[in-house]
């Protein structure tokens, strides 16, 4: 017996011991990843949920095509491929990918699972679908250095955990994100202690043409046609901007309820940065 | 030397100042000193044409240099100059580095103490202030201050990368946004907040296109009907191709000297009666209000409190509309209408020469002069000294023009600088 719905942009079916996800759009009778998705991203909203749920994940076992690293920097869960002195006793949860845009989170390395099959499906525009993968494979490849923001290794690491599963800093009673490093009167603060709620409220927004975007998006952009992003306020109060993902048929307004997923953001020099991107609450 | 209660120093003369001063402390210790402050005019200006340049970094710096020497009253030499400032971000052209030491070397000024000053479209608003600063420290006697950019020498891909390079890289780019798109977030929420529109937007780019139509320095010199304006290409929604500056190559130059050498070089100075400046958290989202801009808020009101005028005295202003919303929430930052009016202002034709309350962009502003970054602070400047000396071109002059500012913004507001002119010297 399992339960099905949708969870951070992705179709999940869950049973007791074990959760299933899918990508919702589908190409060719099968299911693929949307523009800004891939097991990674998956992944980690598999933990998310299975963490709402009330499991204590202690360490997960991914397939090489998951990055470790920004699994642990969403979720603070560890596994043996981002940590090799891991106790390899204390690994309590295995991912196991399908052969298309399906993963298994299990606390059983069966190989066989019954689930019930999730609902919401979209068909995926074939030509989108091709040329948004021509793009990252492009993107993704270790000749491409893009013009764009050069955001370094050291500096995508360094607010990893921030962008990522937003990591916020605590001072005088207040939350602040992204993270500071002195107040106005030049005290230090302190490291990240919290984090704000996945619930933001839309600001203001816009949609940028292809010929306005950034030019690390521009091999994506214009097969998207244009890019759109979010000025929101968090719950809490501390505002950010962030892209709408997988490119939602969505027009914003202020006053709008969000929640965030992580996607990827774009790719150099072979690494892809993720990050978080807003997911519209569509009645 | 001896050490200031507040950390300043000067030598033992007392002649010589840390820059850091604050106007209003500096004046103190002057008075206790019994010295007299230093006041600053501008004695010469030029600039070249603004638009698609054959010439490069040396050539155009040559020619606005030129223009400069030419507008002074006598005969200037340059090896007269004390110190130089050149604004740059350096987006193209190739040298990236020592910029303003090849500009000097081929302009007259070899030897020269220079440097470059980096602070995004600001820069030169920023080397002004530097250069006013170096002559009322008692340092030096005649400054040039001046900016560059070269723009259009970069393909499409290129440009895009800086063009987005003075924003919050970590945060806001990898959210997608060049400052078309933080000007479109700001403009989309003064609607909200302010039931401002879009077609207040449109009067200020009908108004700068009408302004620089007959502005031979110019990039874009024609008029544009409303319905036009109203229905240009989607930049960045709401905000179309007429709410956007070009991005244009471009050189300016300033000459400015210490009252006791100005009547060497002019009967007719335009006094350079005070510099403001301010700051601001670089990313959009780490502001309280995105509604308005601090650093001119900051800037302007240091910059009027040290003229002894305020807003209702200015006569005419050369306003950083590198997109019709930055001109609509500056005239609000700078007091010319009151916080969330700016639209209703543009709305009412206020800003229009010779016709309201005081004249906005009358050079055309960024929106038809053009817009290479590190230019176009001593650009605006450029603009105020011919119009306060009655030197336009027909038909452009702002009539009775007595006092005049600039207002030069960095990226989105992260940095603003402020400078008042006047016919006359602060009283």
């Amino acid at each position: 017996m399992s339960d099905s719905a949708q969870w951070k942009g992705y179709l999940i079916s869950y049973s007791n011991d074990s959760l299933l996800l899918q990508s919702p759009y589908i190409y060719s009778d099968s299911p693929v990843y949307g523009p800004d998705s891939d097991s990674t991203t998956m992944t980690v909203a598999g933990i998310q949920y299975l963490q709402t749920q009330g499991h204590q994940i202690s360490a997960i076992r991914l397939p090489d095509s998951v990055d470790a690293r920004v699994v642990f920097m969403s979720t603070s869960v560890d596994s043996p491929q981002r940590n090799e002195e891991l106790d390899s006793a204390t690994v309590d949860w295995h991912v196991i990918e399908g052969d298309e845009a399906t993963l298994v989170l299990s606390q059983s390395d069966a190989e066989h699972f019954e689930f019930e099959e999730p609902t919401g499906t979209e068909l995926i525009d074939a030509d989108l679908f091709n040329d948004m993968n021509a793009a990252w494979e492009l993107e993704c490849s270790k000749q491409h250095v893009s013009q764009g923001a050069y955001v370094s290794q050291s500096q995508y690491l360094e607010g990893g955990a921030a962008r990522l599963s937003l990591a916020s800093q605590k001072f005088d009673g207040q939350i602040i994100w992204p993270p500071r490093q002195m107040d106005s009167f030049g005290n230090r603060l302190p490291p990240e202690e919290g984090l704000l709620s996945d619930a933001a409220t839309v600001e203001s927004w816009t949609k940028l043409s292809a010929a306005g975007a950034p030019s690390e998006f521009s091999l994506r952009a214009p097969i998207l046609g244009g890019i759109q992003t979010l000025l929101v306020k968090f719950v809490e109060g501390p505002r950010g901007v962030f892209l709408v993902c997988d490119d939602v048929d969505y027009s914003p307004n202020i006053g709008d309820k969000i929640e965030f997923g992580v996607r990827r953001i774009y790719a150099q020099e072979g690494l892809i940065r993720y990050g978080l991107k807003a997911i519209p609450f569509i009645v | 030397m001896f050490v200031a209660g507040n950390g300043a120093f000067l030598d033992s003369t007392g002649a010589s100042f840390g820059l850091r001063l604050k106007n209003d402390r500096l004046n103190q210790m002057l008075v206790l000193l019994g010295h007299v402050m230093v006041d600053v005019a501008v004695i010469g200006a030029g600039q070249t044409k603004y638009g698609n340049h054959q010439l490069g970094l040396k050539g155009m710096w040559a020619e606005a240099a030129e223009n400069a020497f030419a507008s002074v009253d006598q005969d200037f030499d340059p090896r007269q100059v004390d110190e130089a400032f050149i604004g740059s971000v350096a987006f193209g052209g190739g040298q990236l580095g020592n910029t303003a030491a090849l500009l000097t070397e081929h302009s007259g000024m070899e030897g020269v103490p220079v440097r470059r000053v980096e602070n995004a479209c600001a820069s030169s608003g920023f080397a002004l202030r530097d250069a006013w600063m170096a002559i009322k420290s008692g340092q030096a006697d005649v400054v040039v201050a001046g900016g560059i950019e070269k723009m259009n020498d970069l393909s499409p891909e290129r440009k895009r990368f800086w063009l987005g390079v003075s924003g919050d890289t970590e945060w806001e780019r990898l959210a997608g946004l060049t400052f078309p798109g933080t000007y479109a977030l700001m403009a989309r929420r003064h609607f909200h907040e302010h039931q401002s529109t879009h077609d207040d937007l449109v009067h200020i780019s009908v108004k700068n296109h009408m302004h620089g139509f007959e502005n031979q320095h110019a990039h874009l010199r024609k008029q544009v009907s409303f319905e036009k304006a109203a229905s240009g290409f989607m930049v960045a929604d709401p905000l179309t191709l007429y709410d956007c500056c070009p991005t244009s190559d471009g050189a300016s130059c300033v000459i400015l000297a210490a009252d006791h050498v100005v009547r060497q070089f002019t009967d007719d100075p335009v006094w350079l009666r005070s510099s403001g400046a301010g700051s601001d958290r670089l990313a959009l989202h780490d502001r309280p209000s995105i509604t308005q801009l601090v650093a001119t808020q900051k800037a302007s009101k240091s910059a009027y409190s040290a003229a002894g005028i305020t807003a209702n005295d200015v006569d005419l202003a050369e306003v950083h509309d590198c997109f019709t919303v930055a001109e609509m929430i500056a005239t609000e930052d700078l007091g010319f209408t009151e916080s969330g009016q700016g639209g209703m202002f543009a709305r009412d034709g206020q800003g229009i020469r010779n016709e309201g309350s005081v004249c906005i962009n009358p050079s055309g502003g960024l929106k038809s002069k053009g817009h290479p970054l590190g230019a176009t602070g001593t650009g605006q400047a450029v603009e105020v000294f011919k119009q306060l000396r009655g030197s336009v071109e027909s038909g452009r002059q702002v009539r009775d023009a007595q006092i005049g500012i600039t207002h030069n913004v960095g990226g989105s507001g992260a940095t603003c600088a402020v400078h008042v002119f006047g016919r006359d010297r602060n009283e």
